[in-house]
C-alpha cells in the first residue's frame, strides 16, 4: 500500500468535563491557553504536523466532551482510532477514578483488533494549581495504575504553563505510529466495475 | 426515516458500508495513480451513499464518519494535486459537475478548505459561497451533517485574529458572520424536522433530535473558540444573534438545548457582564421549556465560578448579579403557574448556593431566598413529592455547608420556617444532618436562645410529631437517639448562668420525649448538670459569695431541676436508671455538702428499689450500687446514715438467692467501716455483719448439699475470710487470730471432706489467699508482727 495510509494518525482524547483536553490540545497545537472554561460540544479535532525519525505525519487529535449531555450523537468517531489519550485532573480523585470507565467504554466502543496492546497514554494535567498544594492524586497512585493496565505511558502535564505537553504529544504520536492497527482490507468481489456501483439509494434526488 | 426495525437499519448500514468501501476502494487506486478524474468519479459515488434516508442519526453518523475518513485522503491528494501545480480554482469548478447535488458539496467543501488553505482566494469569500451553497440541501438530517463537514473542515481555516487567514479584507467579524449563518441554517433544519411526517412519529422523531442536537450545538463551541470575539463582538453580535434564533424558533427542544449550550460554551465574565440579556431571553422562551434547569445550571456554573477566587468576586457586585438573578426566578415562577413545587424548590436551591458563595456575609439575602421559598410552599401545605423534598434537604444543607456552623444558620429566620414543610422523616434526616454539622465542626452552641431555636428546629427527633409512622426501624431510633444524647453534651457556656439557662432549655425540650426517648435523653441531660454544679461548687470555694441574689443559679435549683428530670424516667418505665442516676446526684449533693438533698435522693433511690426493681438480678446490681454510693456518703449525720444503712442491710438481707445475701451483707460491713472517717469506725458492727455473712453461707452450704450433694458454696468462705483480713489489717479490733484461725479451718476441713467435689477454682482462691497471708508475714515490721500468728 502506498505510503499515504500510515501519514494520518488518529488520536482521541478522553476524559472528565473540566480536565483540560481541550487546553491540552490547543497548547499543543496553538500554543495558547485560556483561563476561561467553554465546554466542548460533540467531537473536535484539529491537525498537525509532526516530524517523526525524518517521516512527516498528520496528526488528527479528536477532543470530546467530556459532559454526557453534548456527547448526543455516539462515538463513531473513535472507528479507526490510533492512539487513545486519557486525561485526568491530578487536583480532583473523581477525574482519576473515572479513567478506567473511559478506557474500557473505548475498548467496547472503538474495538481495537489487539485490545490488549491498544496504544494508550495517561495525562495527569493541572500540576500548576496551588503550586502542587492542592493536588490529590499522587504521581505513585496514578503511575501504579498505568503499571497495571499494561505499562501505559505517563506523563505530569500542565496545559497552562506548558508543562510536559509536547514531550507527551512526542509520545502520544510515538505510539500512534507504532499501534498496529492496519487500515481494514477492502477488497471488492469482483473488480470489474459494471452495475454494482449504481446507488441503491431511493431517497429524494439530492 | 421510514424504516422499520432495528434489524432493518443494521442491513441499510451495512450495505451502505459495503457501497461506500467498494467505491472507496476504487478512489484509492486511482489516487495511487494520480488519476484525478476517476478518483472525483468514485468519491462522488461512494458520498452518494450518505443521501440514504433509511438510516437514523446514530446510523448515518457511522456511515458519515467513513465517509468523513476517506475524505482525508481525497484532501490531501488534493493538497499534493495543488502542491505539483493543479490550479485549486479549476479544481473548484471540476468537482461541481458532480451529478449529485449532496456528493458535489461534499467534494466542493473539501476542495474548499484546501482552497483557503492555498490562499489564492480570500477565506471569506470561499466560506461565505460553500455556507450559501450548502442551502441546496434542506433534507434535515443530511443537510445537519452536511453543514457539519463544512464547520469542521473550515475549523482551523476561519480567518480569525492571529490566524493565518486573516486577511486584509478578512476579519473576525467574517468568521463569526459565517459560523452563525451556518447555526441559523442548521437551527432551522434541525427545527422543521418536528413539523415531517406523521404525528404518531412523534415520539421516535423527538428522539432522532435529540440525537442530532450535538451538531447544531457545535455551532456554538466554535464561536466561543474564535479568537478575537470578545466581550464587546459577544454582548452586540454573538448572544443577541443567537438568542433571536432560539427565541424565533419556538421549538421547545432546541430552546432548552441552546440555552444550556450557551451556559456551558461561553465563559463566566462574559455570562456575568450579560446578565441581562441572557436573562431576559427566558420569559420569552416557550412555556413548556425546563428554564428551571437552565437557570439552575446557570447558578450553578456561577457558583463554582465564585468559589474558584476570591478576586472575581467584585465582578459579580459590580453587576448586581443577585438581583438580577432573583428578580428572573421571580418572575419565571410567576409566570409558570403549573411549574411543580420540586422545581421552585430546585431554583431557590440554586440561588441560595449561589448567593452564599456569592455574598458569604449577606446573610439577609440567603433569608431572602428561604423566604421566598416559604411563600412558594405556604400555598401547599406539607410535601409528599419525594423529588421536592430532596430539594428542600439540599436547600437547608446549603448553608451548613458554607459556614459549616448551624449558629450561623439559625440567624436565618426562614429557616425554621422551610423545615415545617418537610415531612416527619424528611425532618428527622434534616435534624441529623444538623446534628452531623455541629458534631464535625465542633460548633458551639453557647446560649439558650440558641439551644431553643436548635431544638426547635429538631423537634422531628426530640418528641413525636403529629401523624408520625408508628413504625420505625429500632437501629436508626437508637442511632438518632444517640446523636441527641452527643448534642446535648457538648452545648457549653463558660457563664454559669448562661449554662443553667441552656439546660433548663434542654431539660424543657426533652421531657416531651416520651416513654422511648427519655432513657437517652435523660443521662446526657443528668451528667451535663452535674458537671455545672462541680463547676459552681469550684467557682464557690474561690469566691465567698458569687450567688448571693436569690434567682441566681445554685446547686440546690440544679438539684431539684435534676430530681423532677430523672422522676420522668418513672413514665417510661426505667426504674433501675433512674436510681442509678438517683444515686449519681446523692454523690453530687455529697460533694457540695447538702446533706437534706443527699438524703432525698437516697430515698427516692430506695423507693424505687422497693416498689419497682424486682427482677433478682436486678435488685443485686442496684443494692451494691447502693451500698458502694452509701460508703463513700461522707454528709450524713449519724441518724440520716443509720436509717440508710439500716435499710441497705435489710435490703441485703431479703435477696432472693442466698449467696446474693451472703455477698451483699458482707458488703454491708464497709458501711461500718470507713477509713478516712474516725467516727465511721463501728468495729462491732463489721463484725456482726461478717458473722451474719458466714451464716448465710453455711446456710447455703446446706441448702446446696441438700439439693445436689456437692458444695458449690465454699468460695462464699473464701470471700468472707478475705473480708476478715481486710478489716483485720486495717486494725479492726474485733476482728482476731483466733477468729481468722477458726475460719481458715473450717474452710480446709470443709475442703477436704469426704462429700465435697473437687472445685479447682476454689482451691486456687483459697491457695492464693493464704499465699496473701504468707506474703505480708514476710513483710516485716507492724504488718509482718500482726500477721505472723496466723497459722496458714
Ligand atoms: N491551572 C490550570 N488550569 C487548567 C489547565 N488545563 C485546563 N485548565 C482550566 O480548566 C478549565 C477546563 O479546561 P478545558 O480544557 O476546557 O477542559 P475539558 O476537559 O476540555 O472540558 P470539557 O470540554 O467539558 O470536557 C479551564 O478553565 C482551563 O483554563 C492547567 O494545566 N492548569
Ligand atoms: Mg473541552
Amino acid at each position: 500500500m502506498p505510503s499515504r495510509r500510515r501519514t494520518l494518525l488518529k488520536v482521541i482524547i478522553l476524559g472528565d468535563s473540566g480536565v483540560g483536553k481541550t487546553s491540552l490540545m490547543n497548547q499543543y497545537v496553538n500554543k495558547k491557553f485560556s483561563n476561561q472554561y467553554k465546554a466542548t460540544i460533540g467531537a473536535d479535532f484539529l491537525t498537525k504536523e509532526v516530524q517523526f525519525e525524518d517521516r512527516l505525519f498528520t496528526l488528527q487529535i479528536w477532543d470530546t466532551a467530556g459532559q454526557e449531555r453534548f456527547q448526543s450523537l455516539g462515538v463513531a468517531f473513535y472507528r479507526g482510532a490510533d492512539c487513545c489519550v486519557l486525561v485526568y485532573d491530578v487536583n480532583s480523585m473523581k477525574s482519576f477514578d473515572n479513567l478506567n470507565n473511559w478506557r474500557e467504554e473505548f475498548l467496547i466502543q472503538a474495538s481495537p483488533s489487539d485490545p490488549e496492546n491498544f496504544p494508550f497514554v495517561v495525562l495527569g494535567n493541572k500540576v500548576d494549581v496551588d503550586g502542587g498544594n492542592s493536588r490529590v492524586v499522587s504521581e505513585k497512585k496514578a503511575r501504579a495504575w498505568c503499571a497495571s493496565k499494561g505499562n501505559i505511558p505517563y506523563f505530569e502535564t500542565s496545559a497552562k504553563e506548558g508543562i510536559n505537553v509536547e514531550e507527551a504529544f512526542q509520545c502520544i504520536a510515538k505510539n500512534a505510529l507504532k499501534s498496529g492497527e492496519e487500515e481494514e482490507i477492502y477488497l471488492p468481489d469482483t473488480i470489474d466495475v459494471g452495475t454494482s456501483s449504481q446507488p441503491r439509494s431511493t431517497g429524494c434526488e439530492c | 426515516m421510514i424504516a422499520g426495525g432495528i434489524e432493518d437499519e443494521e442491513k441499510w448500514l451495512a450495505a451502505g458500508i459495503a457501497g461506500l468501501q467498494q467505491n472507496a476502494f476504487y478512489m484509492h487506486r486511482a489516487l495511487d495513480s494520480n488519476n484525478l478524474r476517476d478518483a472525483l468519479k468514485y468519491s462522488a459515488q461512494m458520498l452518494s451513499e450518505l443521501r440514504t434516508s433509511k438510516l437514523s442519526p446514530h446510523k448515518y453518523y457511522e456511515l458519515y464518519m467513513r465517509a468523513f475518513d476517506e475524505l482525508r485522503k481525497l484532501e490531501m491528494f488534493f493538497k499534493e494535486e495543488a502542491r505539483r501545480g493543479c490550479s485549486i480554482i479549476d479544481l473548484y469548478e471540476l468537482v461541481q459537475h458532480a451529478g449529485n447535488i449532496l456528493p458535489r458539496l461534499y467534494l466542493l467543501c473539501t476542495v474548499g478548505s484546501v482552497y483557503i488553505k492555498s490562499k489564492e482566494a480570500p477565506a471569506k469569500d470561499v466560506l461565505k459561497d460553500l455556507v450559501e451553497m450548502c442551502r441546496g440541501i434542506q433534507h434535515p438530517v443530511r443537510g445537519l451533517f452536511l453543514r457539519s463537514y463544512l464547520s469542521q473542515v473550515s475549523r482551523d481555516k476561519l480567518p480569525d485574529i492571529g490566524s493565518e487567514y486573516e486577511g486584509d479584507a478578512d476579519t473576525v467579524v467574517d468568521a463569526v458572520e459565517f459560523v452563525l449563518q451556518n447555526f441559523t441554517e442548521m437551527n432551522k433544519l434541525w427545527v422543521r424536522m418536528q413539523h415531517q411526517g406523521p404525528a404518531r412519529d412523534k415520539e421516535k422523531r423527538e428522539k432522532e433530535r435529540s440525537e442530532l442536537r450535538d451538531l447544531v450545538g457545535k455551532n456554538l463551541h466554535v464561536l466561543s473558540q474564535i479568537e478575537g470575539v470578545d466581550l464587546d463582538m459577544y454582548k452586540d453580535t454573538v448572544l443577541p444573534r443567537v438568542l433571536e434564533q432560539v427565541v424565533n424558533c419556538k421549538d421547545e427542544i432546541a430552546q432548552f438545548y441552546l440555552m444550556d449550550c450557551i451556559i456551558q460554551v461561553f465563559p463566566d465574565e462574559y455570562h456575568l457582564q450579560t446578565l441581562e440579556i441572557l436573562l431576559g431571553a427566558c420569559p420569552q422562551l416557550q412555556p413548556s421549556v425546563d428554564i428551571k434547569t437552565v437557570l439552575s445550571r446557570l447558578m450553578e456554573r456561577l457558583s463554582n465560578y465564585a468559589a474558584s477566587s476570591t478576586e472575581v468576586l467584585p465582578e459579580f457586585l459590580q453587576v448586581e448579579a443577585f438581583s438580577k438573578l432573583n428578580n428572573a426566578i421571580g418572575k419565571v415562577i410567576e409566570a409558570q403557574v403549573d411549574m411543580p413545587i420540586f422545581g421552585a424548590v430546585t431554583l431557590y436551591s440554586s440561588l441560595l448556593k449561589f448567593t452564599l458563595h456569592v455574598h458569604p456575609d449577606r446573610l439577609d439575602y440567603a433569608d431572602q431566598v428561604l423566604g421566598a421559598c416559604v411563600k412558594k410552599l405556604s400555598s401547599r401545605g406539607k410535601l409528599d413529592d419525594s423529588k421536592a423534598t430532596k430539594q428542600i434537604v439540599a436547600l437547608l444543607s446549603a448553608p451548613l455547608e458554607k459556614y459549616n456552623d448551624i449558629v450561623t444558620a439559625l440567624k436565618l429566620s426562614n429557616y425554621p420556617r422551610v423545615m415545617e414543610y418537610l415531612d416527619i422523616e424528611t425532618n428527622k434526616i434534616m435534624a441529623t444532618v444538623i446534628i452531623q454539622s455541629i458534631m464535625k465542626n465542633n460548633t458551639r452552641i453557647s446560649t439558650a436562645d440558641k439551644v431553643e431555636a436548635l431544638f426547635e428546629l429538631m423537634k422531628g427527633l426530640i418528641k413525636d410529631l403529629d401523624g408520625a409512622e408508628e413504625e420505625v426501624d429500632e437501629d436508626d431510633f437508637k442511632e438518632e437517639q444517640n446523636s441527641v444524647a452527643r448534642l446535648i453534651q457538648m452545648l457549653y457556656n463558660d457563664d454559669l448562668e448562661e449554662m443553667f439557662q441552656i439546660i433548663s432549655t434542654v431539660k424543657k425540650h426533652v421531657m416531651t420525649g416520651g416513654p422511648k426517648r427519655l432513657p437517652f435523653t435523660v443521662p446526657p441531660l443528668v451528667f451535663s448538670s452535674l458537671k455545672l454544679v462541680r463547676r459552681l461548687q469550684g467557682s464557690q470555694e474561690q469566691e465567698e459569695n458569687p450567688f448571693g441574689d436569690e434567682g441566681s443559679t445554685s446547686p440546690k435549683k440544679i438539684f431539684q431541676l435534676l430530681n423532677q428530670t430523672i422522676e420522668a424516667l418513672s413514665i417510661v418505665p426505667a426504674p433501675e436508671l433512674a436510681l442509678r442516676l438517683f444515686l449519681q446526684c446523692a454523690e453530687a449533693a455529697n460533694d457540695c455538702d447538702l446533706e437534706p438533698v443527699a438524703y432525698e435522693f437516697f430515698t427516692q433511690a430506695y423507693i424505687l428499689y422497693e416498689e419497682e426493681v424486682s427482677d433478682s438480678k436486678a435488685q443485686v446490681t442496684a443494692l451494691h450500687l447502693v451500698i458502694g454510693t452509701l460508703q463513700r456518703m461522707h454528709v450524713f449525720g449519724v441518724e440520716n446514715r443509720d436509717t440508710l444503712t439500716h435499710k441497705a442491710t435489710g435490703y441485703s438481707a431479703k435477696l432472693l438467692k442466698k449467696p446474693d445475701q451472703c455477698r451483699a451483707v458482707y458488703g454491708c460491713a464497709h458501711l461500718f467501716w470507713v477509713e478516712d472517717q474516725d467516727n465511721l469506725k463501728d468495729g462491732e458492727r463489721v463484725l456482726i455483719c461478717l458473722k451474719r455473712a458466714l451464716r448465710i453461707a453455711n446456710a447455703a452450704q446446706q441448702m446446696s448439699n441438700a439439693a445436689r450433694g456437692n458444695t458449690g458454696s465454699v468460695s462464699l468462705f473464701i470471700e468472707i475470710l478475705n473480708k476478715y483480713l481486710y478489716f483485720f489489717e486495717k486494725g479492726n479490733p474485733q476482728i482476731t487470730v483466733a477468729t481468722i484461725q477458726g475460719l481458715i479451718e473450717l474452710i480446709t476441713t470443709e475442703m477436704q471432706s469426704d462429700n465435697s467435689t473437687p472445685d479447682p477454682a476454689a482451691d486456687a482462691f483459697l491457695a492464693s489467699t493464704l499465699r496473701y497471708i504468707q506474703f505480708q508475714k514476710q513483710k516485716g515490721g507492724a504488718i509482718g508482727e500482726k500477721y505472723e500468728p496466723i497459722k496458714a
